[in-house]
């Protein structure tokens, strides 16, 4: 596929005036206590990392607001959608980390409704089944590990913060065990990782741990790609790029770590990715580690040195994992919440 | 004074006591900001800014084909590097034709690497940097692609590498040489691919034409994906050799320096939280966002300058194309 299958363009220009609020750009950061692996999160203001302040500019277009009648996705749909994709994402870092999930990080100064505070919002709020504490051996891989959940965590305060309290949706129920009905041994099966009857637990060791990160991460960064040209409102475009940075970021070094392993781990992500091509349509844009004898491919580009997008359909199909178009399934039992991105494509 | 001039002024300046102290607030600033986040310090949850475009009102402004172009130029630094370290040659000759003074690539030559990982990395990010050097060049027609402007990849006392090294206070001058290891090698391409990331993100809310902005952005995605294999490098060697860490964080220091006073720059030196190491491998804000720079700030970096300057650093004849001057900062 390529970005031009992006769907539903947003052209409405006649909305009203932009809810600045939703704007806010709150600082944040993880922390993760050794004695007690208390979470925590706060909020920092310092002039000196602050923003410059742009000069207006009369280009940038006020997004509307969402309406009940509105019958093309709007800006808050396809954020809501990065959202819905952002709490698998940070759940799953954030648990792995510390054995507890985003729910259990305490209330604090910055943060005074804690963890639980960070996942609610329109629809249903839903539970996280699964998730464990995985046992770094490997004091670097810890070390990354810890980098990323802290930046999963960012990343979803932020894009809260972005939507606003009165449109953001809330944590859909999320999957993120080993159940045969699951993402990750779903995802494991198609790939023959492992046997048909077989249940892969990404939490039992630093290998398993990296490729359930595989599985999620570059979906991850397809969907920001794909979703991004979408999005009228420039100020969205911009922090849209940055989270596409930020996440390819945290995908490289999950692929990076698991092509370091050797053959066996590389040749798994290969499997992982034409599992992932099997669900989201006939081209096959996906691709696994393993290079040739003198270069490696930690990045997915085609041809052209370019990262390929998805539209929120085909990522669906992988995170539900189906071909088919269904409304639920794999990491989100019943489905994102959300009024347009909730049906995967018929692929 | 020549601009020439003016750019060791501009290297020099990190050198310069007050400057140091300012380098060594800003990490003070950024211990003190884990510390609120501990907990243990009252946590100052200062006036949230709007969101915002953190590149200049200017960005807006450029055209796509201007935009473009910008990009083409800072990527055949990059696709030259990599291409001389890994290959031992530059690009072809037909990838470095088009409008404006046509300059030479000069003084980068092959790396003899040691560790086959960092060697089948880096042939990967070469690969990649090619593509897009062809793939730009074909976007943007025969009639509008810009040419390769003069580059400068040496490692002589007055070349690029050596005064962003001795204004990070790492080498000597002249005695900082990329292509002579593996770690060199890594820290030469720190020093720019940062850069090139954020001049990415920055440029994407300037491109009108959604399907070219598709391909920005995959482009920023593989920049990121390159920049984040080059830092976990530096980070995770930085074990058995601390020095690439905190020339790293000394590298960035500079960048910092000269593009404003937004410290947009990371190192890569671990922070404790909560007696855990966390790695810096992602050079994200609190928000978690990479934010990017305006083409402005992209050149004080390349240029080695902080001032408004059409030329200096890398690229000693200035950019071709529509977009050539540094900020004033």
């Amino acid at each position: 596929m390529t970005d031009t299958d992006t769907p539903m363009l947003v052209t409405d220009m006649d909305g009203s005036a932009e809810d600045r609020s939703f704007g806010q750009r709150r600082r944040f950061l993880l922390l993760a206590g050794s004695a007690t692996m208390a979470m925590g999160l706060a909020a920092c203001g310092g002039s000196n990392d602050s923003t410059p302040t742009p000069t207006p500019s009369s280009t940038v277009t006020p997004t509307p607001s969402p309406t009940a009648t509105s019958t093309v996705a709007l800006d808050t749909d396809y954020l809501n959608f990065a959202l819905q994709l952002q709490y698998l994402a940070t759940q799953y870092f954030i648990r792995a980390t510390t054995g507890s999930g985003v729910e259990a990080i305490p209330a604090s100064t910055s943060l005074p409704g804690g963890g639980a505070a960070l996942l609610t919002g329109t629809g249903t709020q839903g539970a996280v089944t699964g998730g464990a504490q995985v046992t770094f051996s490997d004091a670097l891989l810890g070390q990354y590990a810890r980098e990323i959940a802290a930046g999963e965590l960012a990343l979803l305060a932020f894009l809260r913060s972005a939507i606003g309290s009165a449109a953001v949706s809330a944590q859909p129920v999320i999957d993120i065990s080993n159940s045969i009905t699951g993402g990750f041994t779903r995802l494991a099966r198609a790939g023959g990782l492992i046997g048909p009857a077989d249940q892969f637990d990404p939490y039992a060791n630093e290998l398993n741990f990296l490729l359930g990160a595989f599985m999620l991460q570059d979906v991850m960064v397809s969907a920001l790609i794909g979703a991004t040209p979408s999005l009228s409102n420039l100020l969205y475009v911009n922090a849209a790029a940055d989270a596409t940075a930020t996440k390819s970021f945290h995908a490289a070094l999950v692929r990076s770590q698991l092509y370091a392993r050797g053959t066996a781990a590389r040749t798994a992500t290969d499997q992982l990715s034409n599992a992932r091509d099997s669900f989201d349509g006939s081209s096959d844009d996906d691709q696994g580690v393993t290079g040739n004898a003198t270069t490696a491919n930690i990045t997915p580009t085609n041809i052209d040195g370019i990262v390929f997008g998805r539209t929120p359909g085909q990522v669906l199909n992988i995170l539900y994992t189906t071909a088919s178009a269904v409304t639920g399934g794999g990491f989100y039992p019943n489905g994102l919440i959300s009024r347009f991105f909730k049906t995967s494509a018929a692929s | 004074m020549t601009e020439d001039q003016q750019l060791i002024e501009g290297g020099d300046a990190a050198l310069q006591p007050e400057t140091t102290l300012q380098n060594a607030g800003l990490r003070n600033e950024r211990r003190e900001f884990f510390k609120a986040a501990l907990g243990a310090a009252a946590a100052t949850a200062a006036g949230a800014g709007a969101l915002s475009i953190a590149t200049s009102a200017s960005a807006a402004t450029i055209a796509d084909n201007d935009m473009g172009n910008f990009l083409l130029q800072i990527e055949y630094l990059a696709a030259q590097y990599y291409s001389f370290a890994v290959t031992g040659t530059g690009l072809p000759a037909a990838q470095l034709t088009g409008t404006g003074t046509a300059g030479a690539a000069t003084g980068a030559r092959q790396v003899t690497f040691t560790d086959p990982l960092v060697a089948q990395f880096a042939s990967e990010i070469q690969q990649d940097l090619v593509a897009h050097v062809a793939f730009l060049r074909a976007t943007l027609g025969t009639d509008g692609v810009t040419a390769q402007p003069a580059i400068d990849l040496g490692t002589g006392a007055t070349s690029a590498f050596s005064k962003i090294a001795v204004a990070a206070g790492i080498a000597a001058a002249g005695a900082f040489d990329p292509y002579a290891s593996d770690d060199n090698f890594l820290l030469g391409a720190y020093i720019f691919e940062d850069v090139i990331v954020t001049a990415f993100a920055g440029a994407a809310a300037s491109i009108s034409d959604k399907a070219f902005l598709g391909k920005v952005l995959g482009m920023l995605s593989a920049h990121s994906y390159h920049t984040s294999v080059i830092r976990s490098l530096l980070y995770a060697k930085g074990i058995a050799t601390p020095a690439l860490r905190t020339n790293a964080d000394k590298i960035s220091d500079v960048r910092d320096t000269l593009d404003g006073s937004t410290e947009l720059d990371q190192g890569i030196s671990p922070t404790t939280v909560g007696g855990n190491l966390v790695a810096n491998v992602v050079p994200a804000g609190a928000d978690g966002l990479i934010a990017g720079r305006s083409t402005g700030q992209v050149l004080n970096v390349l240029y080695l300058n902080s001032a408004a300057v059409s030329l200096g650093g890398f690229y000693t004849a200035g950019l071709n194309g529509a977009v050539k001057s540094s900020s004033a900062n």
